[in-house]
């Protein structure tokens, strides 16, 4: 069953518990420089009429149906699950060429001092496999980042599954 | 990689991987909350950690520090074994001891400062958590002491006096029945993670919000139907000011006014010296938003209101700020009123759970008097209505000796940095002490002063009674054992009271001694919870609880009435000022000299919560610490370019009481004029900055969240 996350920016107030839930599960040294692979940001956009919109977002990889990454990747290491959908990787041949972080419109991918390797989100792949929700999701007390199948993503329909960055087009004020 | 690697990889519980899910709960925060937890355990060692989702508290939820727990409990500084000071105060040089040794030095030196002065020259002190509190007050008095003293100094005691001073008792909001909420001060999206939903059901079902906050939070953003950017510490005058356009417009529930409160034409006389333009030119809201604020609060009712344990308070004049809004409550006839302010008294440790306890009995059934508790003439109000010493007059009783010495203290967990002019406290206990004695999970900055210093463990090394909301009770069973030789504070204490034979068999007797006399007739043994590791229900709990109790029996005051006037005050000596009614005064009003405004015109105001951190307990665990690495004030944008201030640069901060340096981020959620600093950074202390007779004369509360202070770009980085 194909999953996908949605997040409601109207829900998040960019606590950072999703950050903590991924380094907890990742086992992230923060120590030795290392960074989990969801980010939140709690931004202030000055607005042409003189107004401020606060921006509280949570991003990691966004799971393309298309992912350019895949492509990117001179050794292969990328690949689509085909049971949830979510972009997964073996960094075992990993060169650390950062093709694949170049290719992310997001630049999901991140380079891992220590190993000198690629890392990123893989959807808590297994987590999911075996029923349980994605680290970051668990994370969240207030419903901003879910993580649904695409059935029921079809089925919910609703404007507040929209992406935190065609949100930030809208520009939505109170 | 097999199957089987993967899904240990992927810390999946189950048999094949030996990973068991073991049930404890996150004591990092405040004891009103402590959610249950999940630890996900594999070779004796906790390598995740998730909301525990059959819990009826916190029903999986966790927030963001409590997400961080195995982060906190595997912290590398863990104190590993009792420590004995070898080098001067305050240096840091310990020597490891056995535990037999550290309660034989203990015992010694308490007896003979029990001995040489008095056993009240010896203070009790406890910081967080609060979990062994009965069985340490308890201690303090069978050793025989008056002196029990915590962090309800400056955290929501000051609240918890100003309800029972008014009201006779507190009342929370009952969010289910209301169709407006007043959030006052709140922002439960950063400090109460699990009464979000409640607010946001509230609108689902048409229910109006009302934010008021001295800066623009996720909560304005995402729940305010209309959101009161304030003045910070104007908060008591908007409350009379609200209460005269309530009052002018006919919108006050007369009857119940009538019916139910005391000194109406008083406060009614107090309210009419706050008209809408003078309210506004203090607040700085315009006259429309509070005249809307009021109207939408007593006219689209039953409306419930938010009390803030803490930030209010924290401004010298936030004790009758809270009394002004919680009188608001009592005038629009929603207090102790279905959908409006509900009464619901704790039953254990904070936690209302609809049954009671015998604690208050436990703590304080040996209370050996003969003696004034450190405090109790500088804040006679306190000491009328607290049962504890208040601690912000510690350093002058200390430094004086007057009316006695303090020459020991016996602490756990306590944080030095909770004091205004921190670094003054700890130079003055350095000086005068002849012993201190500190518990703690971590070598804190304040157990670098202590001769000895015991290694405490975390909550899910330990076993603990806790009451929850629904009416329901448990006992936690440790999800690993101590690490290294820590021990439970409770251990400690009852190990303790065994080698100093204190005259008293609950406390030689152990936790399960004490807990079984505090719960005793609750219909659960502790047997029995200890075999459940979710919360039992537990069948003498009322639960919800019922409004109109305080309408129907009368209120707990001297006239059974809500108390517009407070006769508790007035029974307080003149001498002191305070005054009966919740009038307003300054936040500043003991710095407002024209040199000393000139010199610190902006307006200091630390602690105001961010979700990444409580006090100092989560600085230095190094994931939350990632999440915002540098102290760091909050500069509003239009000021920091005034100032010529990019975010990134690093300030001085500073108050005629000291100066720190932290890292600018520029906002506009703040106004100009007001800079915020997180504090409990141990190398950037803001309670430096603030005064140590900077209190709030009623309760004796620091003005932590208002205080003068200069800013200034540092021309070298250091």
């Amino acid at each position: 069953m194909k999953h996908v996350f949605v997040f409601d920016p109207d829900r998040c107030c960019a606590c950072s518990a999703c950050m903590i839930g991924c380094m907890d599960q990742n086992d992230i040294d923060v120590d030795a420089g290392e960074a989990c692979y969801r980010k939140t940001f709690d931004n202030e956009i000055e607005l042409a009429d003189g107004g401020v919109y606060c921006a509280y977002l949570s991003a990691a990889c966004m799971h393309c149906t298309d992912a350019p990454c895949i492509d990117a990747c001179p050794v292969g290491c990328l690949s689509k699950d085909p049971e949830t959908g979510f972009t997964v990787y073996d960094n075992t041949n990993c060169i650390g060429c950062k093709s694949c972080a170049m290719a992310c419109p997001f630049g999901a991918p991140r380079y891992r001092k220590s190993d000198g390797k690629m890392v990123k989100c893989d959807g808590c792949n297994e987590r999911v496999k075996n029923g349980l929700q994605p680290a970051c999701v668990r994370a969240c007390s207030f419903g901003a980042l879910t993580c649904v199948t695409e059935e029921e993503y079809q089925a919910s329909g609703s404007n507040k599954a929209c992406s935190a960055l065609i949100d930030q087009l809208h520009l939505r004020k109170k | 990689m097999t199957e089987l690697e993967k899904k240990i990889k992927a810390k999946i519980p189950g048999p094949d991987t030996g990973i068991e899910v073991r049930r404890s709960l996150c004591a990092i925060c405040s004891p009103g909350h402590h959610c249950g937890v999940d630890c996900y355990v594999k070779d004796g060692e906790i390598i995740r950690v998730e909301g525990t989702r059959e819990h009826p508290y916190n029903r999986g939820k966790l927030c963001t520090k409590g997400s961080s727990l195995r982060n906190y409990v595997y912290r590398k500084d863990r104190i590993q074994t009792p420590l004995r000071r070898v080098g001067e105060r305050g240096e840091g040089k310990f020597e490891p001891i056995t535990w037999d040794e550290a309660y034989a030095i203990i015992a010694e030196k308490l007896n003979a400062v029990k001995e040489q002065y008095s056993p009240h020259s010896v203070a009790f002190f406890s910081g967080y958590c609060k979990w062994y509190r009965p069985v340490f007050h308890r201690f303090a008095h069978v050793f025989g002491s008056v002196n029990f003293g915590t962090d309800d100094s400056t955290c929501s005691a000051s609240k918890v006096i100003a309800d029972k001073v008014t009201a006779g008792c507190g009342a929370g909001p009952d969010m289910g029945h209301a169709n407006t909420f007043l959030g006052w001060n709140y922002e439960g999206y950063y400090s109460a993670h699990l009464s979000v939903e409640g607010v946001r059901k509230l609108k689902e079902r048409g229910g109006k919000v009302i934010i008021i906050d001295i800066r623009q939070t996720p909560a304005a953003k995402n729940l305010a139907d209309l959101f009161l950017q304030i003045n910070p510490g104007t908060d008591g005058a908007l409350a009379l000011g609200m209460a005269k356009v309530i009052i002018d417009n006919g919108w006050a529930d007369m009857d119940y006014v009538n019916q139910y409160t005391y000194g109406f034409e008083e406060y009614k006389a107090l309210v009419d010296q706050y008209p809408l333009d003078k309210v506004s030119a203090i607040t700085g809201l315009t006259p429309e938003e509070i005249y809307e604020a009021a109207k939408l609060y007593a006219t689209n009712g039953p409306a419930c209101t938010n009390y803030s344990a803490s930030a209010l308070v924290h401004h010298i004049n936030g004790f009758n700020a809270h009394r002004a809004i919680v009188c608001l409550s009592a005038l629009t006839g929603n207090f102790d009123r279905a959908g409006g302010n509900v009464p619901n008294p704790p039953t254990y440790l904070h936690k209302p759970a609809g049954f009671k306890s015998r604690e208050n009995e436990f703590r304080s059934d040996r209370y050996p008097g003969g003696q004034k508790r450190i405090g109790a003439d500088r804040f006679p109000l306190w000491d009328a209505q607290f049962d504890e010493f208040q601690a912000m007059d510690l350093l002058r009783q200390m430094e004086e000796e007057d009316p006695y010495p303090i020459k020991a203290i016996f602490a756990l967990g306590m944080n030095a940095k909770m004091f205004p002019q921190t670094q003054r406290l700890l130079d003055v206990m350095k000086e005068k002490l002849d012993f201190f004695v500190d518990t703690d999970l971590f070598m804190t900055m304040t157990a670098k002063y202590a001769d000895i210093v015991l290694p405490a463990c975390s909550s899910v090394e330990r076993g603990e009674v806790k009451a929850y909301q629904g009416g329901y009770l448990t006992y936690t069973q440790p999800v690993i054992p101590p690490l290294y030789q820590s021990k439970s504070d409770v251990d400690i204490l009852c190990e303790l009271a065994r080698v100093m034979d204190l005259d008293d068999e609950y406390l030689k007797g152990g936790y399960d001694a004490c807990m079984e006399w505090i719960f005793d007739g609750c219909g659960v043994t502790l047997d029995e919870l200890k075999k459940s590791e979710l919360p039992v229900k537990v069948p003498v709990a009322k639960w919800p609880a019922q409004p109109g109790n305080c309408l129907k029996n009368g209120f707990k005051t001297s006239t059974g009435k809500f108390e517009f006037y407070s006769t508790a005050i007035a029974k307080i000596d003149p001498m002191y000022g305070l005054d009966p009614l919740p009038s307003y005064y300054d936040s500043l009003s003991d710095q407002n000299d024209p040199e000393t405004a000139e010199q610190y015109p902006f307006y200091l105001c630390t602690g105001a919560r961010l979700p990444h951190a409580i006090h100092s307990r989560t600085h230095e665990t190094p994931w939350l610490r990632s999440l915002c690495p540098k102290p760091t004030c909050e500069v509003n944008t239009d000021d920091a370019r005034r100032l010529g201030l990019s975010a990134g640069d690093v300030v001085e901060l500073s108050s005629p009481y000291g100066a720190i340096q932290a890292t600018v981020k520029t906002t506009h959620k703040t106004k100009p004029g007001v800079i915020l600093m997180l504090h409990g950074y141990t190398e950037a202390n803001v309670n430096e900055l603030i005064g140590r007779n900077h209190l709030d004369p009623y309760s004796g509360y620091p003005g932590f969240k208002g205080m003068r202070c200069q800013i200034r770009k540092c021309q070298e980085v250091k």
